[in-house]
């Protein structure tokens, strides 16, 4: 071999991939050229310093967030299934009678709480809890850990309707957290009340700015099924930038015609 | 057969089946190289950590589009896109890796970096990227190949001038 050639294999001999052959003609030099023996020397001593270089350890905490977020997915794999038997004649039927019982619950309530003057402390009671809850999650949201601003991002499910400075204290998050899992735990409990205007908002602002793929499939996802027509131009703009990812690409042309 | 006796290739199948809890068997075989790898590319632990928890929430996300290629391939594939996704987003790189400007000591942070790491680190991004995957993660010309749209000869090439650059730096600094 070359000497160049046997320059360029110096890691192979270390790795042991070399043929008894080509060991042999490396080795043969090695005896013969001084300069080549350095070389390999001071390769000798990056390897060795390679092997020696400590391994850095993640802190537990990336473990708990994993299996977090692996229950989460699972959770939302049991909802998809729940969601796809809509079709199916008894369950509709069911979701009529849990209407009415609803409505009838809803119409015993009112009538229990218009006749008993001493139901207003508890419903002063159950707001002051929901505003208690709100001011909890607002002050999570504004915390430097990742984590504890996810938690405030999830502790919107405890309210049925959310008001608007709930609503726009979680779409600042989806929109500007520095923390992608941040933006798509907000994002994710933004999309429970899609049906606000104020939230469909954010999601086409979130569609121009995000750079995040999962992020940007999870909103076109979102805004196709919303049937949001504001969002096409935005969904273009994606489509003509070089930089798009070629499955958002196709995530885009899949969505658009459903909208259009 | 266990789960645990399966490749990871063969686990990414069944992932991709929707059999989400065999996911974590790939995490505990994988997640330390892969913050390794981050960690060695930003010089910064917390990233580190909340890249390399996005790069197994996009496994998930994507498990559908997984192609029974080699399963590091992929991954490492996720991980260096997440990397390059944060950083345009942080506006320190512009279209690749290529153009990383990164300096330790820039920010003050209290990370301690070995004198391989700060060697590394005056390397350019794509010939630190390389010697990373390679020497401390693994991962063979092959697969490199596949994760860089190359040649295995081409990126060995590549790889010796690379390691031939991170020697002569590093005995300097020693």
């Amino acid at each position: 071999m070359e000497k160049r050639e046997l320059e360029n294999r110096i890691s192979d001999y270390f790795d042991g991939l070399l043929s008894p052959a080509e060991v042999a003609a490396f080795e043969k030099r090695l005896s013969t050229d001084n300069d080549f023996r350095t070389e390999v020397d001071e390769f000798k001593v990056l390897f060795e310093a390679i092997k020696q270089e400590k391994k850095e350890i993640p802190s537990k905490q990336l473990a708990k967030n994993f299996e977090k977020m692996l229950q989460q997915e699972k959770s939302n794999q049991v909802k998809v299934v729940a969601l796809a038997s809509k079709d199916n004649g008894r369950f509709q039927y069911l979701k009529i009678a849990a209407s009415i019982a609803l409505l009838i619950g809803v119409f015993l309530v009112g009538r229990y709480s218009a006749q008993r003057a001493s139901n207003h402390s508890l419903m002063a009671a159950q707001q002051e809890v929901l505003e208690y809850k709100e001011a909890t999650l607002i002050s999570l949201l504004g915390n430097e850990s990742a984590s504890k601003r996810i938690q405030g991002v999830q502790l919107v499910e405890e309210f049925d309707r959310p008001d608007e400075d709930i609503v726009g204290a979680l779409g600042e998050k989806m929109l500007s957290d520095e923390n992608t899992n941040v933006r798509l735990s907000a994002m994710e409990a933004l999309s429970k009340f899609s049906y606000s205007d104020q939230v469909k908002v954010f999601f086409i602002q979130a569609l121009e700015t995000e750079e995040n793929p999962s992020i940007q499939v999870a909103l076109i996802e979102i805004l196709g099924q919303l049937q949001e027509k504001k969002a096409v131009g935005p969904m273009k703009k994606l489509l003509e930038k070089e930089d798009t990812q070629p499955f958002i690409k196709k995530e885009i042309n899949n969505v658009l015609p459903k909208i259009i | 057969m266990s789960a645990n006796q399966l490749t990871d290739e063969e686990i990414m199948a069944q992932v991709a089946a929707d059999d989400l809890d065999v996911l974590r068997i790939l995490f505990d075989r994988h997640h330390v190289h892969v913050y390794n790898f981050l960690y060695k590319m930003s010089g910064d632990s917390m990233l580190s950590e909340d890249l390399t928890q996005d790069v197994f929430y996009k496994v998930i996300k994507y498990r559908t589009s997984y192609n029974n290629g080699s399963f590091i391939s992929w991954l490492f594939t996720i991980a260096r896109n997440s990397l390059n996704s944060h950083f345009t987003r942080k506006k320190v790189m512009h279209s690749d890796l290529e153009t990383v400007k990164y300096r330790l000591g820039e920010e003050e942070k209290e990370e301690e970096y070995s004198h391989l790491h700060k060697a590394l680190n005056q390397l350019e991004a794509s010939d630190r990227e390389l010697v990373i995957l390679n020497r401390f993660q693994g991962i063979k010309y092959q697969e490199l190949a596949e994760m860089m749209d190359s040649t295995p000869g081409a990126v060995k090439t590549k790889m010796s001038r690379a390691l031939k650059k991170l020697k002569n730096i590093y005995l300097q600094t020693i």
